[in-house]
């Protein structure tokens, strides 16, 4: 977790284009040009784009007259440059053929929220410059089991496609995307400008591929690994990075299951002038970080690591932690705390009047322990942590973060029947403290509809709802009605919510609200909710921006599938998961949508009921059904 | 994992040690499976039996449509798993809920942490075999799919470790070659790095004791053993890692015992 929300959170493609029209987005299709001359003029000689339409004027007679079209490309070029948000570059492609080739040659971050929408060499016919590169892969309910492994969601095919169009990359983040060792290696060997490797919630690779990035890509400034599984292969990567002074500016690596060499970390650490984030693992003891932070004062974010000791404490005087966090007085992002020793936490004192952002997800702090901590964080803005802290700590950080834009609670004990120390009186204190509240994950036992519609008329600012009481079809503990309402103030009140998760007891008139105040909502997360097919059926005839739809559990069949065909080539991808559909629905939606990919994953073995689908996985693309696809996908 | 027959085959020889009836029992009586892997002990915070989908597979099935049934009486309140009715996919009887797959939703990193508050021993053993087990699981699981066995290889001089894939070899000639392709370059760099000529020279004469290195593995004894000796596939059955050694160093290194590496392992 880092200042920038974005590297965790879905919500980092908020700020979307209007979905690109199919038709448009295929390389070989002339757009109809606009003018009434009926002249046609290439302009442009290259080879794969001989039909560009231009007219030069409305005499009707044959000129041909590159200049001014030059020109004007030329001029075109020199301020598409300057667009950076993707949302706008989309939009100026769809002008015309001229400006939708010139933004493809300006384009240089190119974002793709799904592996499977297109294919490898689509991208570098259509895109000459890229330099950096964002690719997600799974959809998100694999990161809960839902999905069997090896799925796909291959990085093999993007980076050796890649190596050969783009050898001036420099940056590739990835998300949810199977990576091998030998993927990294590739990559460090085809790109000799690489500068920021990023991989969230990834596998498939190990420490020996880390070390092989760590060793080859000099100009490297960012290895973040966050949230991805990393095979411990045994092998020293810190000591893989070269001897001289390093570009590093950003270094996590907090998810790695390995013990890390010590001493080569503080050489590492010495001889990287400009590194600014670091975040441990939890093989970095206490007394090493002390050692690492006087050594690095100009550190802005800090993954603590274990916070805590190996062995017993030593007879000599114990080292002077809270003068090391005083030293660093740039720290503004504080995460780690991984096998947390509460005695130690004062020692974060000093640096608690400065952070915008602080961790706590890891670490069991009970309310006592955790309110003189937060007391002095008048500043945060980012704050995660365990439900240990209870409704008392969650007062806490009311009466002091005013700032506070976005909250996350976890269970401390994720189980269904666990004791639940936060509940609706936390959700409501946090709406009354923190009016600038703009993103929230709550995992609790107990809610009542009163909290819920007291935080929806609190935090206005709200554009992240995920609200998750853990019992399955709990109603309002207080009224035992239906959590209907509650969900209902969020939808109709929270005028800017882009992203909803839903749970606790819900009937269909949950989704009429949802369907009917859901203007701007993107992703929507539905798990054991929903009385019949109408449920479903209201969130995809209204919710005009639904993006990515996934649902669990829930009772929805045939008809309210058939109910969204008119939007499925909108969406990034639908999830359905153990819900009432049947294959034979499914193989009508895909013959009627070619280029919608429908995937019945699972169940293969199921031979007492063929036709049930047990996952359905739906997404549309530009060139067709992957090619990779396992045993258990059957790809309709 | 789910849903697949191999995975079932991995986790019966557990029960399968106990009971001295062979496979065919095993694969005729899905459900008595379930329920004993529902007995079996194993590492794990309690309910936190999110590998396990193949059983959960069918309790969801079932629960989904109990709930769909019930909630068209408008009746519905709470969870309720106790209602089987005729149109149950499965005869699995259960009195009580069990855990559902994926449910709460929260990462499997996170779920841990109740482990993890006990002492920092018990942390490291549990903590870290937890995830060592299921690293090794899914490894294990994703070999078998993609029916590739991979098995790790290191080079005497080379911190970078790799991974060599034995099932897209079929002799010993063809596993030199891929130690060649895989460490060639990193040798040339690491020599080039510590002062010496960085060309990359092929690596050869592993097998034979005539070239600078020579393969060596460790078997699934513990023992080290020069390659070559066995018939391949007696060999790919038994071999667990890869080193490839200086040859003048051959009889000190098959001599001792682990490696330091080992030693250092976690638990």
């Amino acid at each position: 977790m880092t200042q920038d929300r974005s590297e965790m959170s879905e919500d980092d493609d908020d700020k979307q284009s209007p979905p690109l029209d199919l038709r448009s987005a295929a390389i070989a299709e002339p757009s109809s040009s606009s003018s009434s001359s009926s002249v046609v003029v290439v302009v442009d000689s290259t080879p794969n784009k001989s039909r560009n339409c231009i007219s030069s004027s409305s005499s009707g007679s044959l000129t041909s007259q590159p200049f001014p079209d030059h020109v004007l490309e030329n001029v075109l070029e020199n301020v598409l440059q300057f667009l950076d948000s993707r949302c706008d570059r989309n939009a100026a492609s769809l002008v015309c053929k001229s400006w939708w080739r010139v933004e493809a040659s300006t384009r240089s971050e190119v974002f793709i929220g799904n592996c499977y929408a297109l294919s490898p060499a689509r991208l570098t016919q259509r895109f000459k410059r890229v330099s950096s590169f964002v690719l997600k892969g799974k959809p998100r309910f694999a990161d809960f089991n839902l999905m069997p492994p090896d799925w796909g969601a291959n990085f093999a095919p993007w980076v050796s496609t890649m190596a050969k169009a783009y050898p001036w990359l420099e940056k590739v983040d990835l998300k949810r995307m199977f990576v091998t060792d030998d993927d990294l290696a590739l990559l460090a060997d085809s790109f000799p400008g690489f500068k920021e490797l990023i991989l969230v919630c990834c596998e498939g690779f190990g420490t020996s591929g880390i070390a092989i990035v760590a060793n080859k890509c000099r100009k490297l400034k960012v290895l973040d690994l966050i949230e991805s599984e990393v095979t411990d292969d045994e092998v020293d990567w810190i000591s893989c990075f070269p001897e001289d002074v390093t570009c590093l500016e950003s270094l996590a690596f907090d998810c790695v299951e390995a013990p890390i060499n010590f001493k080569a970390l503080e050489g590492l650490v010495a001889r990287s002038p400009f590194l600014k984030k670091l975040r441990l693992n939890r093989f970095v003891s206490l007394v090493e970080l002390h050692r690492l932070l006087l050594g690095a004062p100009q550190l802005t974010s800090l993954g603590t690591g274990s916070f805590s000791h190996d062995e017993e404490p030593q007879s000599e005087q114990e080292p002077d932690y809270a003068a090391a966090f005083s030293a660093c007085k740039s720290v503004v992002c504080l995460s780690g705390f991984r096998e947390l020793m509460p005695e130690y936490l004062p020692a974060i004192y000093p640096v608690c009047a400065n952070l915008t952002s602080l961790n706590f997800s890891y670490a069991n702090i009970s309310p006592d322990m955790f309110k003189p901590i937060i007391q002095n964080c008048h500043k945060l803005q980012v704050f995660w942590a365990l439900d240990s802290i209870c409704d008392e700590g969650l007062q806490a950080v009311a009466e002091t973060c005013k700032e506070l834009r976005e909250l996350r609670i976890f269970p401390f004990d994720p189980r269904e029947d666990s004791e639940g120390p936060v509940s609706e009186v936390g959700l409501q204190a946090i709406s009354e403290g923190c009016r600038k509240l703009e993103s929230i994950l709550y995992f609790c036992q107990r809610m009542t509809n009163a909290a819920v519609i007291a935080m929806s008329e609190n935090c206005p600012e709200l554009t992240v709802f995920r609200l998750c009481i853990m019992g399955r079809h709990r109603p309002d503990h207080v009224t035992g009605k239906p959590m209907d309402e509650g969900f209902g103030a969020i939808v109709k009140n929270c005028k800017k919510l882009t992203r909803l998760a839903v749970s606790g007891l819900l009937t269909d008139q949950a989704f009429r609200y949802m369907g009917e105040y859901g203007k701007l909502v993107r992703t929507l997360s539905v798990a054991f909710a929903g009385d019949s097919d109408m449920a479903l059926r209201h969130v995809l005839e209204g919710c005009p921006r639904l993006q990515k739809l996934e649902i669990r559990d829930s009772p929805f069949g045939d008809a309210a599938l058939r109910s969204g065909m008119h939007r499925y080539y909108n969406m990034r991808f639908v999830w359905m998961s153990a819900c009432s559909l049947s294959r034979g629905c499914c193989k009508d939606i895909a013959s009627a949508m070619p280029n919608l990919v429908v995937e019945v994953i699972g169940s293969d073995d199921d031979d007492e009921n063929r036709d049930y689908v047990e996952t359905l996985y739906m997404y549309r693309s530009l060139d067709g059904p992957r090619k990779d696809a396992p045993k258990f996908v059957a790809i309709l | 994992m789910e849903g697949c027959p191999r995975n079932r085959e991995t986790i019966g020889p557990k029960l399968l040690d106990l009971i001295p009836q062979g496979r065919k029992w095993y694969q005729e009586d899905k459900n008595n499976i379930d329920q004993e892997k529902k007995l079996e002990l194993r590492l794990g915070p309690p309910g936190g039996d999110e590998e396990d989908r193949s059983a959960m597979k069918k309790n969801n099935n079932t629960e989904t449509r109990n709930i769909k049934m019930e909630s068209e009486d408008k009746s519905f309140q709470g969870f309720n798993s106790n209602h089987f009715s005729s149109s149950n996919k499965t005869s699995q009887k259960r009195t009580a809920p069990g855990p559902v797959v994926g449910w709460p939703p929260v990462r499997s990193f996170r779920k841990n942490l109740a482990s993890t508050s006990s002492s920092k021993l018990g942390n490291e053993s549990s903590h870290g075999g937890q995830i060592n087990k299921s690293n090794d699981d899914d490894e294990k699981q994703v070999e078998p799919k993609r029916e590739g066995m991979f098995v790790k290889i290191n080079m005497d001089g080379v911190p970078i470790g790799r991974k060599v894939d034995l099932n897209a070899n079929n002799s010993y000639e063809q596993l030199s070659f891929a130690v060649d392709k895989l460490f060639r370059g990193l040798l040339a760099a690491q020599r080039e790095s510590s002062g010496g000529e960085g060309e990359e020279k092929p690596i050869i004469g592993l097998l034979d004791g005539k070239g600078e290195f020579t393969l060596t593995y460790e078997d699934n004894e513990g023992d080290k053993m020069l390659v070559g000796d066995v018939p391949w596939q007696m060999f790919v059955s038994s071999v667990k890692r890869l080193r490839v050694i200086k040859s003048s160093e051959i009889s000190s290194a098959l001599t001792f015992g682990c490696s330091s590496k080992q030693e250092k392992m976690r638990h």
